[in-house]
């Protein structure tokens, strides 16, 4: 009898985490491990063609198309272009404007929010609007200073730019948002006492608010490579369909192409292994900065 | 810090009050310049979100005006969009698959999160490092073993389909076992001494005291399901049976530049988001900040 209450009672937990659990297994760890599994596998989606074992065939390939090196230069372009949205013009406006009214601070708050809540597509289709060469406001704007027409979307020196830019946009509010609220907690008589010891304000800022501001800058840099692929997924899908010339491409956009355009599960499959671990050794990288800097706070 | 920030001592004493109005002075034109950046950074994030109101209501013949508002407001855009795609359907599907999505994830995250807060069991914390593991495998990495999984269940271009994958959220299940943690341990004992079950002390004692964080979950499940786009472009094939954000992708390329009726629909897309951040602001702002801030 007890023993059926102890062995019941370790069993309501694992009840409780049942939903979660399972979810995660079918949706994701499955998945994963089948796509360790197919990468070696030679296949077209079609339900009735014979899936065929190549090895490390499809790794080989992969890796030896001049497509998936430009993807993976792109995605860092990606990385580091966001880079001044979602972590220096935040950190800069947040030092920059703490002294505010809280009305103000408010207000502002409100507004600049706005883009994250526009859904990818709508920005897309926003910016395709307002990026368009002829009639497009921002190439108008230009016309009236004697610039222009600048073909955003489609000059393949620009393009990757253009979708940086349309990404920061919708990042670089909620961004700030952030950067502000952890500008504001760090401690006042901190700043007041090295005020009083007559530090100018670069030094305050350069010895005091960027080391605290450390570990919120290391979230922002996660938080941007996260959204980032989420984002530019949807921007390169509507606007530039990866090019021009593979110009706009990166690995996530990649993927979809070799999987749903090429119908080459194997490939599509071998690219993702590499981009989970590409992905895993950054995060866990990042993981061990934020750490080591939270350690420096102390 | 650095010796060179260290003045000699009686230096503050001799300049205080020189020092103290130039810093005054210096402050007042710190907080217009203040102003200045902020009111730039507001305008560059609302402005395209205007303009695509505004050309939403010019009129065919009037679409490349420039001006700030149209010199004939029209909705004819509107009446050409519902025409052309059926919006009403898909804003209708768009609703339902958030409001599900948003109702099973809180309930599964707290079921979970109760789990972690309550018990120590064997494997409790792999069990938790793997649900928070799971952000590190992109969609596009599991999205064609996902999608071969609804092919055979015969789900394709399905509602269904659209919600069966989000049953859970890792971030839910996180925030709520913080959460529930913080909760006075006093309570839940006294509960326990009273002879409560695990079921009534999780739904009569903790869940009436999670409203502030169910709320803002709440709040953020619904934003991202509602503005989803890569997993219906998977699945969706027929406008009836998908999301808004695919009626927009439809109605791009199938109509093209026809920046009115484009508009019109992105408008549209955006409205109810929009509307339910004019009169929820600062919650809706607060819950995002703490999924950012954790």
């Amino acid at each position: 009898m007890i023993r059926r209450r102890r062995w019941r009672q370790s069993l309501t937990p694992w009840l409780y985490l049942l939903p979660v659990a399972g979810t995660f297994l079918v949706w994701v760890y499955e998945p994963l491990a089948q796509a360790v599994w197919r990468s070696f596998f030679e296949w077209n989606m079609l339900p009735d063609t014979p899936m065929t074992y190549v090895g490390w065939g499809n790794y080989q390939n992969i890796l030896a198309l001049p497509k998936l090196w430009q993807a993976l230069r792109n995605t860092a372009l990606y990385m580091f272009g966001l880079l001044p949205f979602a972590v220096v013009a935040p950190l800069a406006i947040a030092i920059y404007t703490q002294d505010l009214p809280t009305r103000w601070r408010n207000l502002y708050r409100g507004l600049i929010f706005v883009p994250m809540l526009i859904a990818p597509v709508v920005a897309a289709s926003v910016w395709r609007w307002l990026l368009d060469p002829g009639h497009g406001v921002v190439n108008r704007a230009l016309a009236a200073f004697g610039l222009g027409p600048v073909a955003f979307l489609s000059d393949p020196r620009l393009a990757i730019w253009s979708i940086i830019g349309i990404t920061g946009w919708k990042l670089i509010g909620f961004a700030t948002l952030i950067a502000s609220a952890a500008n504001a907690r760090i401690n006042p008589s901190l700043i007041e006492a090295a005020r009083m010891d007559g530090a100018s304000g670069w030094a305050i800022v350069r010895h005091i608010r960027l080391p605290l501001l450390s570990s919120t800058a290391l979230l922002l840099v996660t938080m941007s490579i996260l959204l980032g692929a989420q984002w530019t997924f949807s921007y390169i899908n509507v606007l530039t369909d990866g090019g021009p010339l593979g110009a706009t491409t990166n690995i996530y956009y990649l993927l979809w192409d070799f999987g749903f355009s090429s119908l080459s599960v194997g490939w599509s499959s071998a690219s993702a292994v590499l981009l989970f671990i590409g992905f895993a050794l950054l995060a866990l990288g990042l993981l061990w900065l934020t750490e080591r800097v939270s350690l420096h706070d102390a | 810090m650095t010796p060179d920030a260290i003045p000699a001592p009686g230096w503050r004493l001799a300049i205080r009050p020189q020092a103290m109005a130039q810093r005054r002075g210096r402050r007042l034109g710190r907080g217009v310049l203040g102003h200045g950046v902020l009111l730039a950074l507001s305008f560059v994030c609302l402005f395209p979100i205007y303009w695509m109101v505004v050309t939403s209501l010019r009129p065919a013949n009037a679409i490349f005006e420039t001006t700030l508002w149209p010199s004939a407001a029209s909705l004819a855009n509107y009446r050409y969009t519902l025409n052309a795609i059926p919006v009403a359907q898909m804003l209708g599907n768009t609703l339902v698959v958030a409001l599900l999505v948003t109702a099973i994830q809180l309930l599964t995250a707290l079921l979970a999160a109760f789990a972690f807060a309550r018990w120590r069991f064997t494997g409790d914390r792999l069990v938790f490092a793997l649900v928070a593991l799971t952000w590190l495998v992109p969609f596009q990495v599991v999205m064609i073993p996902n999608f071969l999984l609804v092919a055979q269940l015969g789900l394709l271009d399905s509602l269904t389909a659209l919600v069966l994958p989000h049953f859970a959220s890792a971030l839910a299940v996180m925030l709520l076992t913080q959460a529930i943690r913080a909760f006075p341990q006093e309570v839940i004992e006294a509960a326990h001494m009273d002879g409560a079950s695990s079921w009534r002390l999780l739904w009569q004692v903790l869940v009436p005291n999670l409203g502030g964080s169910l709320a803002s979950l709440a709040i953020l499940i619904f934003i991202s399901t509602w503005n989803e786009y890569f997993w219906p472009l998977l699945l969706s094939r027929t406008p009836e049976n998908s999301v808004i954000q695919i009626g927009i992708q439809m109605f791009m390329s199938a109509e093209g530049n026809q920046w009115g009726p484009l508009m019109a629909a992105s408008t549209m897309a955006s409205v109810p988001i929009l509307a339910f951040y004019l009169v929820l602001q600062r919650q809706v702002v607060q819950s995002f900040m703490q999924s950012g801030l954790r």
